[in-house]
């Protein structure tokens, strides 16, 4: 199986996708968010054996954000991933709504990413086990890594009203 | 040693130990942490000066800070300092302790250490170079003598408020407080 099979069996297999066309760039692949856990399944069969890495991305004027699996491979024998390379993808979650179902079932490695993106992007993944705080040890009132977080207010309102030691006292 | 350093060394005895055994307790933190592998080992030495790193706090009586200080890792420094037995000396080392470097406007890494715990000395720099520690340590070396290095009788006296600083940045503390708090002031 080469890239272009491996590219026309994901489009007869899956209606509404679309794959990238320039052939210098890696592959991607842009799907919707109900679409991910099959594609996954069908690029795992594929063998595309391990997912390296579940990215968010907030497109705070667009009111969404995208989520980007990318996917490698291991095994020696796959002709398409000698051409394709990683392969990326993508899709887009309401930033009203941010929820999707999780991809633990097919990548077991995909839970600590998710419960990352969960706390600092504030997504929900249905059937995730355990989204609880990986990182951080406060509760913040926006997630830290959403546009709309102000750093500076923050540290002004936090850090700098924790008053310093002065000398004199004693 | 010359001969009028004998006759200082035997009148103050305690402070010369203190001076030439200044051991290090092995804490990393942030990326500064780096520095100190080359400064221990073969390269640079630091035995010359009397530190080498030991692996618990009731050992040690120098504690070095380097690199940015999250607020998990604030939380770490703070009981690890309060183990060490005293005298004990802390040196904020790099930039990101002293005014938050360029984590300036982080939400999650502490700006200035010294709200926290007390500070005997400061060096700047991303990253400083091993020269720079034992710069350091030369200077501290100075101050013991002159007997101003104290930032631990410091954290004895004014505990109430690096107490109430902690407090407020990390919520309540898990641990009873070191030095009893006085309430009715």
């Amino acid at each position: 199986m080469n890239k272009k099979n491996l590219i026309d069996g994901l489009k007869l297999t899956f209606a509404d996708i679309r794959v990238n066309k320039d052939e210098d760039e890696l592959m991607k692949i842009y799907a919707k968010k109900e679409q991910v856990k099959t594609i996954l399944r069908y690029l795992k069969d594929n063998g595309y054996d391990h997912l390296a890495l579940v990215s968010c991305v907030d497109w705070i004027n667009e009111g969404e954000f995208g989520l980007i699996y990318i996917l490698t491979s291991y095994a020696d024998n796959n002709e398409a991933y000698k051409e394709t390379g990683d392969v990326y993808l993508k899709t887009r979650i309401s930033r009203r709504k941010p929820e999707t179902e999780s991809v633990i079932e097919n990548f077991e490695n995909a839970e600590p990413y998710e419960r990352e993106i969960h706390e600092l992007f504030g997504v929900d993944f249905i059937g995730h086990p355990r989204l609880i705080p990986l990182f951080l040890d406060r509760n913040y009132e926006v997630p830290p890594f959403r546009k709309n977080f102000d750093t500076r207010k923050y540290v002004k309102d936090f850090f700098e009203s924790i008053p310093a030691v002065s000398e004199e006292k004693t | 040693m010359d001969r009028e350093q004998v006759i200082k060394a035997l009148k103050d005895s305690g402070k010369w130990g203190h001076k030439y055994s200044l051991w290090a307790v092995y804490f990393c933190t942030g990326c500064g942490i780096i520095e100190i592998p080359p400064s221990i080992t073969s390269r640079w030495d630091a035995e010359r000066f009397g530190i080498i790193p030991v692996a618990s706090p009731r050992q040690a009586n120098l504690f070095l800070i380097t690199g940015y200080v999250s607020m998990k890792t604030l939380k770490a420094i703070i009981r690890t300092y309060e183990q060490m037995g005293e005298p004990k000396y802390t040196v904020a080392f790099g930039s990101c302790p002293i005014n938050g470097g360029m984590y300036w406007d982080s939400y999650n890494t502490i700006k200035k250490l010294d709200k926290y715990i007390p500070i005997d000395g400061l060096i700047a720099g991303c990253m400083p170079r091993p020269e720079a520690v034992f710069i350091a340590v030369t200077h501290l070396w100075k101050m013991i003598d002159k007997g101003t290095a104290d930032a631990y009788k410091k954290y004895k006296n004014q505990y109430k408020y690096y107490r109430r600083n902690q407090e407020m940045a990390l919520g309540k503390l898990k641990w009873p407080p070191l030095y009893p708090i006085d309430k009715n002031e």
